[in-house]
């Protein structure tokens, strides 16, 4: 790969592969608390997750809780931590093409959540097992369209946010509550109607609900499909344009 | 039909909200030139040069660099441009060989000569946070000249680099100017820009307010030159003789002290003289004006350090390496 995309991606998947602390928040936390989370509601159907079993469930939610991390927690950090030390500017005046860096995040980006959700199931399948996929289509579109979204969200806050501080702590405080909310907290069934309300047109709500509801049988979501796809298509156009060197 | 100028730019301006940096600014860089742009801090030329590079929008004003507009041909200009920015970085886990990867293009050198000419082939595995100040530097410089540009930016080159490391450094621009690539200079250093430059532009308040060579610079606003010497008993013909000695403008006499100001020629002049009285002088001392003398002249737009008139010379007299 010698195009500049080329080069970015080889470098960036480089150095990520030398960030422990990163590559622990998106690969370790989704399975460790897909673990606990999962052993806590154990493997017996049950009417408050729609009558599956609660552990496949989650298996089928944390997916996205690797989308969001990627997106929401390490992305941020690392695009404003660049502009902070002024590494785009030195990108843009080698006369990288304009928006090869924002294509090489996407790239990095799909790329990890593609590993991080590979080794989710892997440790998943042996511990709860994964739950039979009734509707691949719409999970095989709902998926990357999550991960566009979210991989373009976290390389917007990254372009908007002044320091690697600011991202980490705006992308925490984004990323709990959606977690929480969205994908590995308590069922909607048990959420007070208010609660409910909140988190019903959250972004990681709607991919969720895009890739759970196929997954297990419970429905389409054409509804949450269709908020995902606008999503992903609004934040990469942003994204892209914020982040043109 | 002699060659266009590599940059020229004409009343550029640029503010950062209520705060004017750069303030109607012309300059040109003839092709082939090393151009110096110097000044005190904050006087706009990172600006100036973030401008032509198209990393900055102007507010106002022309510029053709290369025959480009930085802003709108930023995507054609930038390959042709090779900068050591101020104030950036790269990342921190980096290593120096896959920096070189990463900047290089088709058009690259070859990155191991490269590293081997400026004393970082044996950190080639090393991660970029562990670097020197003036390894960083070094590796800035390859990376401004790798893709074998056409123009050449340096911004505080020599920044944090020991004396040998300077000498290197220099000599390396050198060569790449005797390769026929133009460079515009931005620094502090002005026994840099003194070795360097064949033109200097001095920036203050976002303008140019003079420009020319060294050489031309020192003449206009720091000639003067002051010797020093012991003479416990001068004889009164010798104080008489120096005064009159021509271009000489002021002799004063502080108990042994004798100091002798005027144009720089009165060097030759009041040596001359000594040799004939005798004892000759053991302790003389010559000051001799520099840039550095020069710009502090300029930049404070009064009189000279030496105790003389120093006027600001308006910038259309001459810009950097103008058309004469």
């Amino acid at each position: 790969m010698s195009t500049a995309v080329g080069r970015l991606v080889r470098a960036e998947l480089a150095l990520m592969t030398r960030d422990p602390l990163v590559l622990t928040f998106v690969f370790a936390f989704p399975i460790v608390t897909m673990l606990i989370i999962g052993g806590a509601f154990g493997t017996t159907p049950d009417q408050a997750f729609d009558g599956v079993n609660p552990a496949h469930w989650y298996v089928a939610s944390y997916l996205t809780v690797v989308i969001a991390a990627t997106g929401l927690v390490m992305l941020p950090v690392h695009l404003a931590s660049y502009r902070e030390r002024g590494v785009l500017r030195r990108f843009a005046a080698a006369g990288f093409p304009r928006w090869s860096f924002a294509i090489a995040q996407l790239i990095v980006g799909l790329l990890t959540t593609a590993v991080a959700c590979a080794l989710l199931l892997a440790v998943a399948a042996p511990v709860y097992g994964v739950p039979v996929v009734h509707d691949g289509w719409r999970v095989a579109v709902a998926l990357p369209l999550g991960a566009i979204a979210f991989v373009s969200i976290g390389v917007l806050l990254g372009s908007l946010l002044p320091s690697a501080r600011a991202a980490q702590a705006v992308g925490l405080l984004i990323f709990f509550p959606s977690f929480l909310l969205g994908a590995g907290g308590p069922p909607p069934h048990v959420m007070g109607s208010v609660v409910r309300q909140v988190a019903g047109p959250l972004p990681l709500t709607l991919l969720t609900n895009a890739v759970r509801a196929p997954w297990l049988g419970l429905g389409p979501a054409t509804g949450s499909l269709i908020g995902v796809a606008v999503l992903a298509v609004a934040a990469t156009v942003v994204a892209a344009y914020r982040t043109a060197l | 039909m002699s060659e266009p100028d590599v940059v020229s730019v004409r009343g550029l301006r640029k503010s950062y909200r209520a705060r004017v940096v750069v303030d109607g600014l012309d300059l040109d860089v003839p092709a082939g030139e090393i151009v110096g742009l110097i000044g005190a801090n904050g006087a706009g030329k990172t600006t100036t040069v973030e401008c032509v590079q198209g990393l900055r929008r102007p507010d106002a004003g022309t510029l053709r660099v290369l025959g480009y507009d930085p802003v709108t041909q930023a995507g054609q200009l930038r390959p042709l441009v090779g900068s050591q920015l101020q104030d950036s970085a790269l990342p921190d886990r980096l290593r120096v060989a896959e920096a070189i990867d990463l900047f290089s293009t088709a058009r690259a050198r070859a990155g191991g000569e490269l590293l081997e000419q400026f004393g970082l082939a044996a950190r080639r595995r090393s991660v970029f946070s562990s670097l020197s100040g003036g390894e960083r530097q070094r590796l800035f410089l390859i990376l401004a000249l790798l893709n074998r540009p056409r123009l050449v930016i340096l911004d505080e080159l020599t920044q944090g680099l020991d004396p040998a490391a300077r000498r290197n450094v220099w000599a390396a621009v050198r060569q790449l100017n005797d390769e026929g690539t133009t460079v515009l200079l931005v620094t502090h250093e002005m026994d840099e820009a003194e070795a360097l430059c064949g033109q200097v532009a001095v920036m203050r308040s976002g303008r140019v307010v003079d420009a020319g060579a060294p050489a031309d610079l020192v003449e206009r606003h720091a000639s003067t030159a002051t010797i020093r010497f012991s003479m416990p008993d001068p004889p009164a013909g010798l104080l008489d003789l120096l005064r009159r000695l021509d271009g000489v403008r002021q002799v004063e006499r502080s108990g042994a002290l004798v100091t002798v100001r005027g144009h720089r020629r009165i060097i030759a002049y009041v040596g001359a003289a000594l040799v004939r009285w005798e004892p000759v002088p053991t302790d003389l001392s010559v000051h001799v004006p520099s840039l550095e003398d020069a710009l502090l002249g300029l930049l404070n737009g009064e009189t000279g350090e030496h105790g003389e008139p120093v006027a600001c010379t308006p910038a259309d007299k001459e810009l950097a390496g103008g058309r004469r």
